[in-house]
Protein backbone atom coordinates (compact mmCIF):
# COMPACT_ATOMS: atom_id res chain seq x y z
CA UNK A 1 0.00 0.00 0.00
CA UNK A 2 2.71 2.48 1.05
CA UNK A 3 4.54 1.77 -2.32
CA UNK A 4 1.18 3.04 -4.24
CA UNK A 5 0.74 6.04 -2.17
CA UNK A 6 4.62 6.61 -2.59
CA UNK A 7 3.78 6.64 -6.58
CA UNK A 8 0.28 8.24 -6.55
CA UNK A 9 2.48 11.30 -4.70
CA UNK A 10 5.00 10.98 -7.27
CA UNK A 11 2.68 11.38 -9.65
CA UNK A 12 0.67 14.15 -7.97
CA UNK A 13 4.07 16.03 -8.27
CA UNK A 14 5.53 15.47 -11.40
CA UNK A 15 2.70 14.88 -14.03
CA UNK A 16 2.80 18.67 -14.77
CA UNK A 17 6.41 18.88 -15.46
CA UNK A 18 6.18 16.19 -17.90
CA UNK A 19 3.00 17.37 -19.54
CA UNK A 20 4.93 20.71 -19.85
CA UNK A 21 7.79 18.78 -22.00
CA UNK A 22 5.34 16.43 -23.68
CA UNK A 23 3.65 20.07 -24.47
CA UNK A 24 7.28 21.15 -25.72
CA UNK A 25 7.85 18.15 -27.53
CA UNK A 26 4.40 18.16 -29.48
CA UNK A 27 4.39 21.89 -30.30
CA UNK A 28 7.56 21.50 -32.45
CA UNK A 29 6.24 18.34 -34.30
CA UNK A 30 2.98 19.72 -35.04
CA UNK A 31 4.45 22.90 -36.54
CA UNK A 32 3.18 24.87 -33.83
CA UNK A 33 6.18 26.69 -33.45
CA UNK A 34 8.77 27.16 -35.86
CA UNK A 35 11.42 24.38 -35.31
CA UNK A 36 14.47 27.08 -36.46
CA UNK A 37 13.75 29.23 -33.13
CA UNK A 38 12.49 26.39 -30.57
CA UNK A 39 13.32 23.25 -31.48
CA UNK A 40 11.83 20.46 -30.30
CA UNK A 41 12.73 18.67 -26.53
CA UNK A 42 14.01 15.85 -28.42
CA UNK A 43 16.00 17.78 -31.07
CA UNK A 44 17.48 19.56 -27.97
CA UNK A 45 18.26 16.35 -25.98
CA UNK A 46 20.26 15.00 -29.08
CA UNK A 47 21.91 18.43 -28.92
CA UNK A 48 22.94 17.15 -25.60
CA UNK A 49 24.20 13.83 -26.18
CA UNK A 50 26.30 15.58 -29.08
CA UNK A 51 27.91 18.42 -27.11
CA UNK A 52 28.61 15.16 -24.58
CA UNK A 53 30.61 13.39 -27.07
CA UNK A 54 31.80 15.96 -29.23
CA UNK A 55 32.42 18.88 -27.48
CA UNK A 56 32.91 18.04 -23.63
CA UNK A 57 30.15 19.26 -22.10
CA UNK A 58 30.84 17.06 -19.17
CA UNK A 59 34.10 19.14 -18.66
CA UNK A 60 31.93 23.03 -19.16
CA UNK A 61 29.43 21.72 -16.55
CA UNK A 62 32.04 20.75 -14.07
CA UNK A 63 33.78 24.12 -14.81
CA UNK A 64 30.89 25.78 -13.82
CA UNK A 65 29.96 23.76 -10.82
CA UNK A 66 33.74 24.06 -9.63
CA UNK A 67 33.39 27.92 -9.91
CA UNK A 68 29.90 28.39 -8.12
CA UNK A 69 31.20 26.14 -5.16
CA UNK A 70 34.37 27.94 -4.70
CA UNK A 71 32.74 30.84 -4.73
CA UNK A 72 30.22 29.58 -2.11
CA UNK A 73 32.70 28.06 0.18
CA UNK A 74 35.18 31.66 -0.30
CA UNK A 75 31.73 33.44 0.83
CA UNK A 76 31.01 31.49 3.52
CA UNK A 77 34.63 31.36 4.85
CA UNK A 78 34.88 34.93 4.66
CA UNK A 79 31.17 35.71 5.91
CA UNK A 80 30.38 33.47 8.30
CA UNK A 81 32.92 33.81 10.96
CA UNK A 82 32.88 37.68 10.50
CA UNK A 83 29.06 37.97 10.82
CA UNK A 84 29.28 35.64 14.08
CA UNK A 85 32.10 38.05 15.59
CA UNK A 86 29.71 40.88 14.34
CA UNK A 87 26.77 39.78 16.20
CA UNK A 88 28.11 38.22 19.20
CA UNK A 89 31.10 39.88 20.34
CA UNK A 90 30.87 43.18 18.48
CA UNK A 91 27.44 44.07 18.55
CA UNK A 92 27.84 47.62 19.09
CA UNK A 93 30.41 48.45 16.04
CA UNK A 94 27.93 45.96 14.11
CA UNK A 95 25.26 48.62 14.81
CA UNK A 96 27.40 51.08 13.64
CA UNK A 97 29.17 49.46 10.23
CA UNK A 98 25.80 48.14 9.08
CA UNK A 99 24.35 50.27 6.82
CA UNK A 100 28.21 50.81 5.16
CA UNK A 101 27.92 46.76 4.42
CA UNK A 102 24.22 47.58 2.66
CA UNK A 103 25.90 49.89 0.49
CA UNK A 104 28.69 47.21 -0.14
CA UNK A 105 26.29 45.02 -1.45
CA UNK A 106 24.33 46.87 -3.58
CA UNK A 107 27.89 47.76 -5.60
CA UNK A 108 27.60 45.51 -8.56
CA UNK A 109 30.72 43.62 -8.82
CA UNK A 110 30.02 43.53 -12.75
CA UNK A 111 30.46 46.64 -13.18
CA UNK A 112 33.77 46.91 -11.12
CA UNK A 113 35.09 43.69 -13.00
CA UNK A 114 38.67 45.17 -13.73
CA UNK A 115 39.10 46.00 -10.24
CA UNK A 116 38.77 42.38 -9.58
CA UNK A 117 41.26 42.02 -12.24
CA UNK A 118 43.35 44.36 -10.65
CA UNK A 119 43.40 42.76 -7.29
CA UNK A 120 43.18 39.11 -8.41
CA UNK A 121 45.15 38.85 -11.83
CA UNK A 122 43.65 37.13 -14.92
CA UNK A 123 42.14 33.53 -15.32
CA UNK A 124 40.05 31.76 -12.80
CA UNK A 125 40.44 33.87 -9.65
CA UNK A 126 38.35 37.14 -10.53
CA UNK A 127 35.81 35.11 -12.00
CA UNK A 128 35.20 33.39 -8.41
CA UNK A 129 35.89 36.04 -6.27
CA UNK A 130 33.04 38.10 -8.47
CA UNK A 131 30.91 34.84 -7.22
CA UNK A 132 31.81 35.41 -3.80
CA UNK A 133 31.36 38.79 -3.39
CA UNK A 134 27.79 38.23 -5.19
CA UNK A 135 27.20 35.41 -2.30
CA UNK A 136 29.24 36.99 0.32
CA UNK A 137 26.25 39.07 1.00
CA UNK A 138 23.31 37.04 1.66
CA UNK A 139 25.67 34.79 3.77
CA UNK A 140 26.70 37.64 6.01
CA UNK A 141 23.11 39.28 6.64
CA UNK A 142 21.43 35.31 6.91
CA UNK A 143 24.15 34.68 9.61
CA UNK A 144 23.85 38.39 11.26
CA UNK A 145 20.47 37.90 11.42
CA UNK A 146 20.39 34.63 12.77
CA UNK A 147 23.22 35.09 15.41
CA UNK A 148 20.66 38.11 16.40
CA UNK A 149 17.88 36.18 16.60
CA UNK A 150 19.27 33.60 19.11
CA UNK A 151 16.46 33.53 21.95
CA UNK A 152 18.38 35.01 24.68
CA UNK A 153 16.60 32.88 27.44
CA UNK A 154 17.90 29.50 25.92
CA UNK A 155 21.74 31.57 26.45
CA UNK A 156 20.76 33.02 29.82
CA UNK A 157 19.40 28.70 30.50
CA UNK A 158 22.97 28.01 29.50
CA UNK A 159 24.95 30.36 31.27
CA UNK A 160 22.34 29.07 34.90
CA UNK A 161 23.68 26.07 34.22
CA UNK A 162 26.97 26.56 34.60
CA UNK A 163 28.57 26.61 30.76
CA UNK A 164 31.31 28.68 29.62
CA UNK A 165 31.14 30.68 26.71
CA UNK A 166 32.66 28.43 24.32
CA UNK A 167 30.04 25.87 25.47
CA UNK A 168 27.23 28.94 24.70
CA UNK A 169 28.66 29.70 20.98
CA UNK A 170 29.19 25.37 20.17
CA UNK A 171 25.94 24.54 22.12
CA UNK A 172 23.31 27.29 21.74
CA UNK A 173 24.39 30.08 19.30
CA UNK A 174 25.87 28.02 16.22
CA UNK A 175 22.79 25.29 16.63
CA UNK A 176 20.12 28.15 16.83
CA UNK A 177 21.64 30.26 14.17
CA UNK A 178 22.56 27.52 11.42
CA UNK A 179 18.82 27.42 9.98
CA UNK A 180 19.32 31.92 9.24
CA UNK A 181 23.23 30.68 7.88
CA UNK A 182 21.88 27.60 5.74
CA UNK A 183 18.98 29.88 4.23
CA UNK A 184 21.54 32.49 3.21
CA UNK A 185 23.99 30.36 1.82
CA UNK A 186 20.72 28.82 -0.13
CA UNK A 187 20.17 32.09 -1.52
CA UNK A 188 24.23 32.91 -2.26
CA UNK A 189 24.25 30.55 -4.55
CA UNK A 190 20.65 30.81 -6.10
CA UNK A 191 22.34 34.23 -7.21
CA UNK A 192 25.49 33.61 -7.46
CA UNK A 193 24.52 30.93 -10.24
CA UNK A 194 22.57 33.38 -11.83
CA UNK A 195 24.79 35.72 -11.72
CA UNK A 196 27.93 33.11 -12.99
CA UNK A 197 26.15 32.18 -15.95
CA UNK A 198 26.14 35.65 -17.45
CA UNK A 199 29.81 36.10 -16.35
CA UNK A 200 30.36 33.08 -18.96
CA UNK A 201 28.66 34.50 -21.59
CA UNK A 202 30.37 37.75 -21.00
CA UNK A 203 34.30 36.45 -20.17
CA UNK A 204 34.93 33.08 -20.04
CA UNK A 205 36.46 30.62 -22.21
CA UNK A 206 34.57 27.54 -20.96
CA UNK A 207 31.11 27.04 -18.83
CA UNK A 208 27.60 26.12 -19.68
CA UNK A 209 27.20 29.39 -20.02
CA UNK A 210 29.99 30.15 -22.35
CA UNK A 211 28.12 27.10 -24.45
CA UNK A 212 25.28 29.27 -24.69
CA UNK A 213 27.07 32.19 -25.89
CA UNK A 214 28.65 30.85 -28.54
CA UNK A 215 25.85 28.66 -29.77
CA UNK A 216 23.57 32.01 -30.22
CA UNK A 217 26.72 33.53 -31.92
CA UNK A 218 27.10 30.42 -33.92
CA UNK A 219 23.40 30.15 -34.43
CA UNK A 220 23.39 26.86 -33.54
CA UNK A 221 20.03 26.90 -32.08
CA UNK A 222 19.33 23.26 -30.61
CA UNK A 223 22.38 23.83 -28.51
CA UNK A 224 21.54 27.19 -26.68
CA UNK A 225 18.26 25.35 -25.82
CA UNK A 226 20.69 21.82 -24.94
CA UNK A 227 22.94 24.11 -22.57
CA UNK A 228 19.68 25.49 -21.13
CA UNK A 229 18.44 22.21 -19.80
CA UNK A 230 21.76 21.45 -18.16
CA UNK A 231 21.94 25.05 -16.39
CA UNK A 232 18.36 24.50 -15.67
CA UNK A 233 18.53 21.08 -14.07
CA UNK A 234 22.43 21.74 -12.65
CA UNK A 235 20.38 24.58 -10.88
CA UNK A 236 17.31 22.44 -9.53
CA UNK A 237 20.08 19.96 -8.51
CA UNK A 238 21.96 22.43 -6.65
CA UNK A 239 19.34 24.05 -4.35
CA UNK A 240 17.75 20.51 -3.89
CA UNK A 241 20.97 18.78 -2.59
CA UNK A 242 21.58 22.20 -0.42
CA UNK A 243 17.60 21.66 0.67
CA UNK A 244 18.57 18.16 1.19
CA UNK A 245 21.30 18.70 3.76
CA UNK A 246 19.24 22.04 5.21
CA UNK A 247 16.57 19.37 6.43
CA UNK A 248 18.57 16.62 7.48
CA UNK A 249 21.40 18.56 9.32
CA UNK A 250 18.76 21.05 11.05
CA UNK A 251 16.19 18.61 11.88
CA UNK A 252 14.73 21.46 14.30
CA UNK A 253 13.67 23.51 11.07
CA UNK A 254 10.32 24.60 11.58
CA UNK A 255 7.99 23.29 8.13
CA UNK A 256 8.15 26.50 5.91
CA UNK A 257 10.79 29.04 7.76
CA UNK A 258 12.13 30.03 4.13
CA UNK A 259 9.34 32.07 3.13
CA UNK A 260 10.66 33.11 -0.11
CA UNK A 261 11.67 29.59 -1.75
CA UNK A 262 9.42 28.24 -4.00
CA UNK A 263 10.32 24.62 -2.15
CA UNK A 264 8.97 24.36 1.25
CA UNK A 265 11.86 23.58 4.21
CA UNK A 266 10.91 20.43 5.72
CA UNK A 267 12.38 19.64 9.65
CA UNK A 268 13.06 16.55 11.30
CA UNK A 269 12.39 14.06 7.72
CA UNK A 270 15.85 12.30 8.11
CA UNK A 271 18.51 13.18 10.63
CA UNK A 272 21.62 13.08 8.68
CA UNK A 273 24.65 11.38 11.25
CA UNK A 274 28.16 12.12 11.14
CA UNK A 275 28.42 9.33 8.59
CA UNK A 276 26.23 10.49 5.75
CA UNK A 277 28.20 13.99 6.80
CA UNK A 278 31.45 12.68 5.78
CA UNK A 279 30.39 11.25 3.06
CA UNK A 280 29.17 14.08 1.20
CA UNK A 281 32.04 15.85 2.32
CA UNK A 282 33.98 13.30 0.40
CA UNK A 283 31.43 13.40 -2.20
CA UNK A 284 31.76 17.60 -2.55
CA UNK A 285 35.86 17.29 -2.47
CA UNK A 286 35.89 14.70 -5.59
CA UNK A 287 33.63 17.12 -7.33
CA UNK A 288 36.14 19.91 -6.74
CA UNK A 289 38.86 18.06 -7.60
CA UNK A 290 37.43 16.64 -11.00
CA UNK A 291 36.32 20.56 -11.55
CA UNK A 292 39.77 21.61 -11.01
CA UNK A 293 41.28 19.52 -13.19
CA UNK A 294 38.40 20.39 -16.26
CA UNK A 295 39.37 24.23 -15.35
CA UNK A 296 42.85 23.08 -16.14
CA UNK A 297 42.11 21.18 -18.86
CA UNK A 298 39.76 24.06 -20.22
CA UNK A 299 42.65 25.89 -20.28
CA UNK A 300 44.82 23.44 -22.19
CA UNK A 301 42.61 22.80 -24.89
CA UNK A 302 42.20 26.49 -25.55
CA UNK A 303 45.81 26.63 -26.56
CA UNK A 304 45.22 23.93 -28.64
CA UNK A 305 42.58 25.06 -31.17
CA UNK A 306 42.88 21.95 -33.41
CA UNK A 307 40.63 20.20 -30.19
CA UNK A 308 37.96 22.55 -30.16
CA UNK A 309 36.97 24.36 -33.67
CA UNK A 310 34.12 26.96 -31.79
CA UNK A 311 36.86 28.31 -29.57
CA UNK A 312 38.49 29.39 -33.11
CA UNK A 313 35.30 30.67 -34.51
CA UNK A 314 34.94 32.22 -31.17
CA UNK A 315 37.75 34.31 -30.92
CA UNK A 316 37.54 35.47 -34.33
CA UNK B 1 19.24 47.28 20.28
CA UNK B 2 21.89 48.46 22.77
CA UNK B 3 21.42 50.03 26.15
CA UNK B 4 23.40 53.24 27.05
CA UNK B 5 23.57 56.57 26.48
CA UNK B 6 23.18 56.84 22.55
CA UNK B 7 20.03 54.61 22.77
CA UNK B 8 17.10 57.47 22.92
CA UNK B 9 19.32 59.97 22.35
CA UNK B 10 17.55 61.87 19.89
CA UNK B 11 17.25 61.33 15.97
CA UNK B 12 20.22 63.20 15.15
CA UNK B 13 22.06 60.57 17.49
CA UNK B 14 20.65 57.53 15.90
CA UNK B 15 21.16 58.69 12.23
CA UNK B 16 24.68 59.76 12.83
CA UNK B 17 25.25 56.32 15.07
CA UNK B 18 24.21 54.38 11.53
CA UNK B 19 25.21 56.14 8.94
CA UNK B 20 28.52 57.99 10.12
CA UNK B 21 30.53 55.13 8.59
CA UNK B 22 29.58 55.93 5.35
CA UNK B 23 30.81 59.37 5.70
CA UNK B 24 33.73 57.77 7.07
CA UNK B 25 34.29 55.34 4.68
CA UNK B 26 33.91 58.18 1.72
CA UNK B 27 36.70 60.18 4.21
CA UNK B 28 39.27 57.48 4.44
CA UNK B 29 38.61 56.82 0.59
CA UNK B 30 39.27 60.05 -0.18
CA UNK B 31 42.73 60.31 1.98
CA UNK B 32 43.98 57.13 0.85
CA UNK B 33 43.71 58.48 -2.98
CA UNK B 34 44.70 62.04 -2.39
CA UNK B 35 47.84 60.93 -0.27
CA UNK B 36 48.93 58.03 -2.76
CA UNK B 37 48.24 55.22 -0.04
CA UNK B 38 46.66 53.16 -2.84
CA UNK B 39 47.06 54.10 -6.62
CA UNK B 40 44.72 57.07 -7.92
CA UNK B 41 44.46 55.63 -11.19
CA UNK B 42 42.93 52.57 -10.45
CA UNK B 43 40.68 54.14 -7.34
CA UNK B 44 40.15 58.14 -8.00
CA UNK B 45 39.47 60.11 -4.87
CA UNK B 46 35.57 59.94 -4.19
CA UNK B 47 35.23 64.06 -5.34
CA UNK B 48 36.62 63.26 -8.61
CA UNK B 49 34.03 60.75 -8.93
CA UNK B 50 31.68 62.61 -7.54
CA UNK B 51 32.65 65.83 -10.02
CA UNK B 52 32.71 63.30 -12.79
CA UNK B 53 29.01 62.45 -12.11
CA UNK B 54 28.13 66.31 -12.00
CA UNK B 55 30.04 66.78 -15.26
CA UNK B 56 28.26 63.98 -16.85
CA UNK B 57 24.87 65.42 -15.94
CA UNK B 58 25.58 68.41 -16.82
CA UNK B 59 26.75 66.78 -20.64
CA UNK B 60 23.91 64.57 -20.87
CA UNK B 61 25.61 61.71 -21.01
CA UNK B 62 24.29 60.60 -17.28
CA UNK B 63 20.72 60.70 -16.88
CA UNK B 64 19.21 59.39 -20.47
CA UNK B 65 20.96 55.85 -19.25
CA UNK B 66 19.53 56.38 -15.67
CA UNK B 67 16.14 57.05 -17.45
CA UNK B 68 16.63 54.43 -19.55
CA UNK B 69 17.71 51.75 -16.66
CA UNK B 70 15.05 53.09 -14.37
CA UNK B 71 12.38 52.64 -16.41
CA UNK B 72 13.85 49.43 -17.78
CA UNK B 73 13.46 48.23 -13.92
CA UNK B 74 10.16 49.58 -13.28
CA UNK B 75 8.43 47.78 -16.08
CA UNK B 76 9.18 44.54 -15.41
CA UNK B 77 9.16 45.23 -11.59
CA UNK B 78 5.59 46.52 -11.62
CA UNK B 79 4.28 44.06 -14.42
CA UNK B 80 5.70 41.12 -11.92
CA UNK B 81 4.12 42.57 -9.36
CA UNK B 82 0.77 42.85 -10.88
CA UNK B 83 0.83 38.98 -12.09
CA UNK B 84 2.63 37.78 -8.97
CA UNK B 85 0.86 39.08 -6.08
CA UNK B 86 -2.74 38.14 -7.60
CA UNK B 87 -1.67 34.32 -8.68
CA UNK B 88 0.20 34.02 -4.82
CA UNK B 89 -2.49 35.04 -3.09
CA UNK B 90 -4.88 33.16 -4.63
CA UNK B 91 -3.38 29.99 -4.87
CA UNK B 92 -2.02 30.58 -1.21
CA UNK B 93 -5.43 31.08 0.09
CA UNK B 94 -8.14 28.91 -1.95
CA UNK B 95 -6.45 26.47 -4.41
CA UNK B 96 -3.77 24.98 -1.88
CA UNK B 97 -4.23 21.79 -3.23
CA UNK B 98 -3.02 22.51 -6.09
CA UNK B 99 0.23 23.58 -4.44
CA UNK B 100 0.86 20.41 -4.85
CA UNK B 101 0.77 19.50 -8.46
CA UNK B 102 2.41 23.16 -8.80
CA UNK B 103 4.84 23.10 -6.92
CA UNK B 104 7.58 20.89 -8.30
CA UNK B 105 6.87 23.38 -11.81
CA UNK B 106 7.46 26.06 -10.18
CA UNK B 107 10.62 25.17 -8.92
CA UNK B 108 11.86 24.52 -12.49
CA UNK B 109 10.81 27.42 -13.91
CA UNK B 110 12.51 29.60 -11.36
CA UNK B 111 15.75 27.99 -12.10
CA UNK B 112 15.27 29.05 -15.86
CA UNK B 113 18.23 31.78 -15.68
CA UNK B 114 17.18 34.81 -16.48
CA UNK B 115 20.50 35.26 -18.86
CA UNK B 116 19.35 31.99 -20.87
CA UNK B 117 15.86 33.37 -21.61
CA UNK B 118 17.94 36.73 -22.89
CA UNK B 119 19.84 34.49 -25.43
CA UNK B 120 16.18 32.89 -26.55
CA UNK B 121 13.86 35.92 -26.72
CA UNK B 122 16.14 37.16 -28.32
CA UNK B 123 15.45 35.29 -31.79
CA UNK B 124 11.79 36.01 -30.78
CA UNK B 125 11.75 39.76 -29.43
CA UNK B 126 14.82 41.19 -31.71
CA UNK B 127 17.58 43.41 -29.08
CA UNK B 128 14.97 45.74 -28.45
CA UNK B 129 13.50 46.65 -24.81
CA UNK B 130 11.36 43.85 -24.91
CA UNK B 131 13.83 41.12 -23.71
CA UNK B 132 15.65 43.27 -20.93
CA UNK B 133 12.22 43.92 -19.45
CA UNK B 134 11.22 40.34 -19.60
CA UNK B 135 14.25 38.82 -17.85
CA UNK B 136 14.00 41.78 -14.74
CA UNK B 137 9.77 40.51 -15.28
CA UNK B 138 11.33 36.58 -14.96
CA UNK B 139 13.99 37.76 -12.04
CA UNK B 140 10.72 39.50 -10.06
CA UNK B 141 8.05 37.04 -10.42
CA UNK B 142 9.64 34.41 -8.50
CA UNK B 143 10.62 35.80 -5.17
CA UNK B 144 7.01 37.87 -5.38
CA UNK B 145 5.04 34.44 -6.30
CA UNK B 146 6.56 32.69 -3.79
CA UNK B 147 6.40 35.40 -0.94
CA UNK B 148 2.34 35.96 -2.03
CA UNK B 149 1.63 32.26 -1.73
CA UNK B 150 3.70 31.88 1.31
CA UNK B 151 1.76 34.94 2.96
CA UNK B 152 -1.91 33.61 2.06
CA UNK B 153 -1.16 30.23 2.66
CA UNK B 154 -0.37 31.34 6.57
CA UNK B 155 -2.69 33.57 7.67
CA UNK B 156 -4.40 32.28 10.82
CA UNK B 157 -7.79 30.72 9.60
CA UNK B 158 -9.44 31.70 12.68
CA UNK B 159 -9.50 35.30 10.78
CA UNK B 160 -11.05 33.67 7.81
CA UNK B 161 -13.71 31.93 9.65
CA UNK B 162 -14.40 35.78 11.47
CA UNK B 163 -14.34 37.29 7.96
CA UNK B 164 -17.02 33.99 7.05
CA UNK B 165 -18.86 34.51 10.23
CA UNK B 166 -19.56 38.05 10.05
CA UNK B 167 -20.77 37.26 5.85
CA UNK B 168 -17.85 37.96 3.70
CA UNK B 169 -18.17 36.40 0.30
CA UNK B 170 -14.60 34.80 -1.27
CA UNK B 171 -13.99 38.28 -2.85
CA UNK B 172 -14.63 40.11 0.38
CA UNK B 173 -12.49 37.66 2.42
CA UNK B 174 -9.24 38.09 -0.17
CA UNK B 175 -9.47 41.86 0.20
CA UNK B 176 -10.28 42.33 3.60
CA UNK B 177 -8.80 39.38 5.25
CA UNK B 178 -6.00 37.54 3.23
CA UNK B 179 -4.43 40.69 1.81
CA UNK B 180 -3.87 42.73 4.70
CA UNK B 181 -2.64 39.50 6.71
CA UNK B 182 -0.56 38.49 4.38
CA UNK B 183 0.68 41.95 3.49
CA UNK B 184 3.96 41.90 5.61
CA UNK B 185 5.20 38.64 3.45
CA UNK B 186 3.91 40.08 0.50
CA UNK B 187 6.22 43.09 0.62
CA UNK B 188 8.82 41.59 2.00
CA UNK B 189 8.79 39.39 -1.37
CA UNK B 190 8.36 42.61 -3.71
CA UNK B 191 11.13 44.26 -1.78
CA UNK B 192 13.59 41.85 -2.55
CA UNK B 193 12.71 41.41 -6.18
CA UNK B 194 13.31 45.27 -6.72
CA UNK B 195 16.54 44.88 -5.28
CA UNK B 196 17.13 41.63 -7.61
CA UNK B 197 15.41 43.64 -10.49
CA UNK B 198 18.47 46.67 -10.69
CA UNK B 199 20.82 43.77 -10.17
CA UNK B 200 20.04 41.36 -13.01
CA UNK B 201 19.33 44.45 -15.65
CA UNK B 202 22.58 45.72 -14.68
CA UNK B 203 24.21 42.34 -15.68
CA UNK B 204 21.66 42.55 -18.84
CA UNK B 205 22.65 45.89 -20.24
CA UNK B 206 25.69 44.98 -20.22
CA UNK B 207 25.22 41.79 -22.04
CA UNK B 208 23.36 44.04 -25.02
CA UNK B 209 22.31 46.86 -25.40
CA UNK B 210 22.98 50.20 -26.46
CA UNK B 211 21.99 52.10 -23.53
CA UNK B 212 21.35 52.05 -19.82
CA UNK B 213 23.80 52.36 -16.65
CA UNK B 214 24.43 48.60 -17.74
CA UNK B 215 25.75 49.55 -20.82
CA UNK B 216 27.48 52.63 -19.71
CA UNK B 217 29.34 50.87 -16.97
CA UNK B 218 30.74 48.25 -19.79
CA UNK B 219 31.73 50.96 -22.51
CA UNK B 220 33.44 53.07 -19.45
CA UNK B 221 35.38 49.79 -18.39
CA UNK B 222 36.44 48.57 -22.15
CA UNK B 223 38.03 52.18 -22.92
CA UNK B 224 39.34 52.47 -19.81
CA UNK B 225 37.61 55.95 -18.48
CA UNK B 226 38.28 54.78 -14.98
CA UNK B 227 36.66 57.82 -13.15
CA UNK B 228 32.98 57.60 -15.54
CA UNK B 229 33.54 53.95 -14.23
CA UNK B 230 33.25 54.64 -10.41
CA UNK B 231 30.43 57.61 -11.39
CA UNK B 232 28.65 54.98 -12.83
CA UNK B 233 29.07 52.47 -10.52
CA UNK B 234 28.33 55.27 -7.66
CA UNK B 235 24.86 55.98 -9.32
CA UNK B 236 23.90 52.12 -9.76
CA UNK B 237 24.26 51.53 -5.91
CA UNK B 238 22.51 54.85 -5.58
CA UNK B 239 19.68 54.43 -7.19
CA UNK B 240 19.22 51.09 -5.46
CA UNK B 241 18.90 52.74 -2.26
CA UNK B 242 16.95 55.27 -3.47
CA UNK B 243 14.61 52.55 -5.15
CA UNK B 244 14.61 50.32 -1.73
CA UNK B 245 14.12 53.47 0.50
CA UNK B 246 11.23 55.05 -1.77
CA UNK B 247 9.73 51.54 -1.40
CA UNK B 248 10.35 51.07 2.37
CA UNK B 249 8.38 54.51 2.84
CA UNK B 250 5.66 53.83 0.65
CA UNK B 251 5.26 50.54 3.06
CA UNK B 252 5.27 52.01 6.10
CA UNK B 253 3.30 54.86 5.23
CA UNK B 254 0.18 52.46 4.10
CA UNK B 255 0.56 48.92 5.61
CA UNK B 256 2.67 47.73 8.10
CA UNK B 257 5.79 46.48 6.71
CA UNK B 258 7.74 43.91 8.69
CA UNK B 259 11.20 45.96 9.36
CA UNK B 260 13.11 43.13 9.38
CA UNK B 261 16.16 43.98 7.24
CA UNK B 262 16.10 41.79 4.21
CA UNK B 263 19.12 41.72 1.47
CA UNK B 264 19.98 44.46 -0.13
CA UNK B 265 18.06 46.87 2.07
CA UNK B 266 18.97 50.37 3.00
CA UNK B 267 17.99 49.73 6.60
Amino acid sequence: MAVRSDARDAAGKYWLLVLMLAAWELSGRLGLVDQAFVPSLSAALSAVFDMWERTHLFMHVMVSLARVTAGLLAAAAVGVPLAYLLGRTLPGLAERIEALLRVFALINPYCVFPLFVVFFGAGELPKIAVLAWVSLWPVLFGTLAGVRGVDPALIRTARSMAAGSSAVFWKVVLPAASPSVFNGMRTGVGMSFFILIAAEMTGATAGLGWIVHSAGALNQVPRIYGAGLCIVLLGVLLNRSLLFFGNGLFFWWKSGTDPLAGVRTEGAARRLGLRSALAAAALFAVAMGVGAYEIWRAEALLNDPGEMPEYRVWAE
Amino acid sequence: MREGPGAGAGPVRAFLRKYACIALFLAAWELMSRGGLVNPVFFPPFSVVVETVWSMTLQGTMLPHVKASLTRALYGFVLAAAAGVPAGLLLGAWHSGLRRHLDMPFEVLSQINPFLLFHVLILFMGIDEAPKIAIVFWTCLWPILFSSMNGASSVNPLLVRAGRAFGLGRAGLLVKIVAPASSPLVLSGLRLALGYSMFMLIAAEMMGASRGLGWLALTTQETFQVNSMYASVVVIAFLGLALDGAFLLAGRRFLAVSREGFMNSAE
